[in-house]
């Protein structure tokens, strides 16, 4: 699923590794959601969203 | 940056860490047994190979952080799925394909071919249950 965490990374100054174990989960998964390879859970959207202060349907466009 | 950076660059080695112990035991009781057959003392290989087995277990029960993530367990459902599909068709199509060849003279199956396609059916039916079991539980 398309999304801007990328920019929100940039926007945060962190890292993959640093949103990684924010929320909990590998590197690895972050890499993946961000290639669009993967699409996080309902929990997990909610914490990205959390982490980034924002609302899911913001980070995430599920019509691409 | 802020307090999750901190807890960022200590979770992943501590998941690595535990990761490592527990596959190293497994390897460890792996290693003991193929040294256990190797010098004739094939009981106590088996022994240390449990404890192994069981001492990945015990690490990945209670290490202090989650050594797997929602991202690996997706991983692991669709490695399943697959698995089970592939051997499907293996039983499907060729325990009664197997079977017309014996029928016809064609070959004459081996005691193998048995023990597998019993061996297959055991599996279905255990994936059977525990498909029923979560359904209702889903």
């Amino acid at each position: 699923m398309r999304n801007d965490i990328p920019d929100r990374r940039d926007e945060t100054d962190e890292s993959q590794a640093d949103l990684a174990a924010a929320v909990e989960v590998t590197r690895q998964t972050i890499n993946a959601i961000e290639r669009e390879r993967y699409d996080p859970s309902l929990e997990l959207a909610f914490a990205l969203a959390d982490h980034f202060d924002c609302r899911i349907e913001d980070m995430f466009d599920p019509d691409e | 940056m802020s307090e999750h950076t901190t807890s960022a660059t200590a979770r992943p080695s501590t998941r690595k860490r535990y990761k490592r112990i527990a596959y190293g035991l497994l390897g460890a009781g792996i290693l003991a047994l193929w040294i256990g057959i190797a010098v004739d003392r094939f009981v106590l290989g088996v022994a240390l190979y449990w404890a192994g087995g069981l001492g990945m277990g015990l690490v990945q029960r209670f290490s202090p952080v989650e050594l797997y993530d929602e991202r690996d367990g997706t991983i692991s459902r669709k490695a399943s799925q697959t698995t089970m599909n592939v051997f499907a068709y293996v039983f499907v199509l060729g325990t009664p394909g197997g079977l017309a060849l014996q029928e016809s003279g064609l070959v004459t199956l081996p005691g193998e071919f048995y023990g597998a396609t019993w061996t297959l059916f055991g599996v279905f039916v255990v994936f059977g249950a525990s498909h029923l079991y979560y359904k209702r539980r889903t």
